[in-house]
């Protein structure tokens, strides 16, 4: 067995390990993101200051920078505020997906009102694929030594003696990160074409039966 | 005058001038023995010490209230010493029983004071306030004498022990030099001393509360290396298995560490320690604590040698510049404009009650890092949106060629770059930039802005590359293409173009993990080895934020710009 492949026997489940945090992370993350930006999303739909106030929280939380939150967390609360580095993650991922639920929610919200249940279930296809989104942004944890799969990958990397080594130690971890990446923005496509032919037949249904009418006529 | 007279004369005057001899030869011999006697620590120490039983013998002596501490300290028969509970070798406490260096020498100094220890533990931040609130007379706590802390504490000279800090890491790591730990992660304890000079040398540092995290933090590869005294890595070389694992690489900044007492009302107990200290050195007591405690036995036996020595084993011997050592600078130098950021800082704090502090403004080398950083992530934030609209403007028409042959190569690059953690791709694109050119933070940066910029542009140049075969669907057969094609379909994809814009904006903070010289870096340098890590945090969260919506605002002109040429044309 050649150097790199023992070393990779070694790496590949610590590494899935890994992943697995990222997963977690990106989980906690969402969950928090979508019960405080329903609450955003309805205050601004209330419109008046209500609504103002909601933008404008929903604005700042756009802007704010993931990676820079997670430094303020661990910082400029007394002792990280007693928090995990996985909840440290997940809580700077939490104004990203808070916003970004926020925004969705308000869309789908006005279309529901307007009828249309299905362009408002294409929330769901939205809130995976800010699911991806968060595992993919959760590899910030590496810079403050939250044992993610990047984290364990570039361990690894300063290991191994020559940057050809290291390149394919990298291109595996694309792959890992990818495969599952690629295979869910691949069944949120699947979902939302389900969901335009499911809208195209709730259209033609209407008409055939408009049609049927003015024949009787 | 008879003969007989006259011998009798003279034997007197052989016999005056024979104790005329004598007594010169008395002066010459007796009397510097005498002085030199008299000179010596010990009859200094003794006598200093008899005053001071006597004046505590005295009714009424003890409740004095401009009393010396020396007299609380024999009135009360107990001296309170301040030392650490957590550190092992030095001091450590284990159900009832303490152990280590430190306590051995505060033992030792009640003994010759013919008091009781009663010792209190201390940590790092109450050690100096609790000498001065009168909680405790004397701290024996790994406290390092320098230029700063001069002012709050009496040291006693000579010093008991010299660290230094020393750079812990792996066995099969090759770090020798300053050259070799730029840019590698080093854990290091928040507020020490050396971490400017760490800074100064183009390491990442990570920072902790406890210095105890740091093997931890090794043992479990989050840091390349660890910096701390090397003290107190002494005991975690005692285990067989840290020992096989980690070496120490080399030190740097050898900080004196002292005994203190109080800077007010403790004149005579400071001058009694001073001698004490001396002459424990000169008679090898601390050097036998060193050794029964094994630790480091080199500085103590220089230090013996030294106090051995008649110029320095005087009662004056703490006192000679040549004997004792300086208490090691950690001076920064005030920016001009210190005091009116003192003054703001007091005036907001009593307006808010908020403890506002600002450390970049305070020190030069602070000041010089802020400001750096500030330029540094501006430049980066314009490098990031350039090059993302740049790789956004290659991979839009690659993928959208009719040559498999320009689009396939742009649509895997694509998927590669979506699939990879934007950490991932920035610390790919710094090794490649390493490996063609030597290591700097200028190559940081620049590595910084192609990562961000090909993960962005790969993005928008997708989508404009989609907006593009829209475009041709709806053109169908009818002439036109080209240029004017491809303008439309910036037009159309003008939406997802800024909205990478503005995520490549929000993404440069992350360029500091591959050691650019940002303002993230910088403040987290800043806060390495100054207080106020609140207020710099929340700054820099603002700072981020207030830039990320300027580009926001830009980059929605620069979107409107698009649609209005789009229906110009």
């Amino acid at each position: 067995m050649s150097p790199l492949i023992a070393r990779l026997w070694h790496f590949l489940p610590a590494f899935l390990a890994g992943m697995s945090v990222n997963f977690e992370i990106a989980g906690i993350a969402l969950a928090f993101g979508l019960a405080l930006g329903i609450l955003l999303a309805l205050a601004r739909l209330q419109g008046g200051a209500t609504g103002m106030a909601a933008g404008t929280i929903v604005g700042l939380m756009r802007a704010a920078p993931t990676f820079v939150v997670m430094f303020f967390l661990l910082n400029a609360l007394p002792r990280g505020g007693g928090l995990s580095g996985v909840m440290i993650v997940a809580l700077s991922l939490m104004p990203y997906a808070a916003a970004y639920v926020a925004d969705s929610g308000v869309d789908a919200l006005r279309q529901l009102r307007a009828g249309s249940h299905l362009a408002c279930l294409l929330v769901l296809p939205n809130v995976a694929r800010a699911f991806f989104v968060l595992v993919m942004s959760s590899s910030a944890g590496a810079a403050i030594g939250v044992r993610e799969g990047i984290a364990v990958l570039l361990r690894q990397a300063q290991q191994v003696p020559s940057l050809g080594d290291m390149l394919i130690l990298f291109a595996i971890g694309v792959a890992c990160f990818g495969i599952p990446l690629q295979a869910g923005f691949a069944i949120i496509r699947l979902i939302q074409r389900h969901l335009g032919r499911v809208a195209l037949r709730g259209q033609a249904a209407p008409l055939t039966g408009e049609a049927a009418l003015s024949a009787k006529r | 005058m008879s003969s007989k007279s006259g011998r009798r004369l003279a034997r007197g005057r052989v016999f005056r001038a024979a104790a005329g001899l004598f007594a010169a030869a008395w002066l010459v011999t007796a009397v510097p023995t005498a002085a030199r006697a008299d000179n010596s620590p010990d009859a200094a120490l003794a006598r200093l010490l008899a005053e001071a039983r006597s004046a505590a013998a005295v009714p009424g002596a003890c409740a004095e209230p401009g009393a010396d501490r020396l007299d609380h300290v024999l009135c009360a028969g107990r001296i309170r010493v301040g030392v650490r509970d957590e550190y092992p070798l030095f001091g450590t406490l284990s159900g009832t029983i303490r152990q280590g260096y430190e306590i051995d020498m505060a033992r030792a100094v009640a003994r010759r004071l013919g008091v009781e220890a009663a010792f209190v533990k201390v940590k790092a931040a109450t050690r100096i306030p609790m000498l001065a609130d009168d909680t405790i007379d004397l701290v024996v706590a790994t406290m390092g004498d320098n230029t700063q802390r001069e002012s709050q504490v009496r040291f006693i000279r000579p010093h008991y022990y010299r660290s230094e800090t020393m750079l812990v890491g792996p066995r099969d790591l090759a770090v020798a030099d300053w050259k070799d730990i730029q840019g590698l992660t080093v854990c290091v304890t928040v507020g020490n001393a050396s971490n400017a000079e760490l800074v100064s040398h183009g390491a990442r540092l990570m920072l902790f509360d406890e210095a105890v995290t740091l093997p931890e933090r090794l043992v479990d590869q989050t840091c390349t290396l660890a910096a701390q005294d090397d003290s107190f890595f002494d005991y975690y070389f005692t285990d067989p298995d840290f020992a096989a694992r980690f070496s120490e690489k080399f030190g740097f900044g050898p900080m004196p560490w002292g005994m203190g007492v109080a800077q007010t009302g403790s004149d005579r107990l400071a001058r009694v320690l001073d001698l004490m200290s001396q002459m424990f050195h000169r008679d090898g007591v601390f050097l036998a604590a060193a050794r029964a405690n094994h630790i480091g036995t080199g500085f103590l036996a220089e230090q013996q040698e030294l106090w051995a020595r008649p110029g320095c084993d005087t009662q004056f011997g703490s006192a000679v510049a040549a004997c004792v050592l300086p208490p090691a600078n950690a001076e920064l130098q005030p920016t001009p404009f210190a005091g009116g950021v003192a003054v703001f800082e007091n005036w907001f704090a009593g307006l808010t009650g908020v403890d506002l502090q600002l450390p970049m403004l305070k020190t030069a080398p602070a000041w010089s890092l802020f400001l750096s950083g500030v330029v540094n992530s501006l430049i980066l934030i314009a490098g990031a949106l350039g090059a993302t609209l740049a790789f956004a403007l290659l991979f839009g028409p690659a993928m959208a060629a009719r040559s498999p042959l320009l689009r396939w190569p742009a649509r895997a690059i694509t998927v590669a770059l979506q699939s990879s953690p934007i950490l991932l791709t920035l610390v790919i694109a710094a090794a490649v930039m390493h490996a063609l050119v030597p290591n700097s933070p200028s190559v940081a940066l620049c590595a910084a802005i192609a990562a961000l910029g090909l993960a962005n542009g790969s993005n928008a140049g997708q989508a404009i590359s989609e907006a593009y075969l829209t475009l041709r669907v709806e053109r169908g057969e009818l002439p036109g293409g080209g240029v004017g094609l491809f303008s439309r379909a910036l037009s159309r994809a003008a939406t997802q173009i800024v909205a990478f814009l503005i995520n490549a904006a929000k993404g440069t903070p992350i360029a500091s993990f591959i050691g650019a010289p940002e303002l993230l870096s910088a403040l987290t340098d800043i806060t390495s080895f100054s207080s106020g890590r609140a207020t710099t945090y929340t700054l820099l969260l603002v700072f981020y934020t207030a830039v990320v919506i300027a580009v926001v605002w830009l980059c929605r002109r620069f979107q409107g710009f698009l649609e209005r040429s789009h229906a110009a044309a």
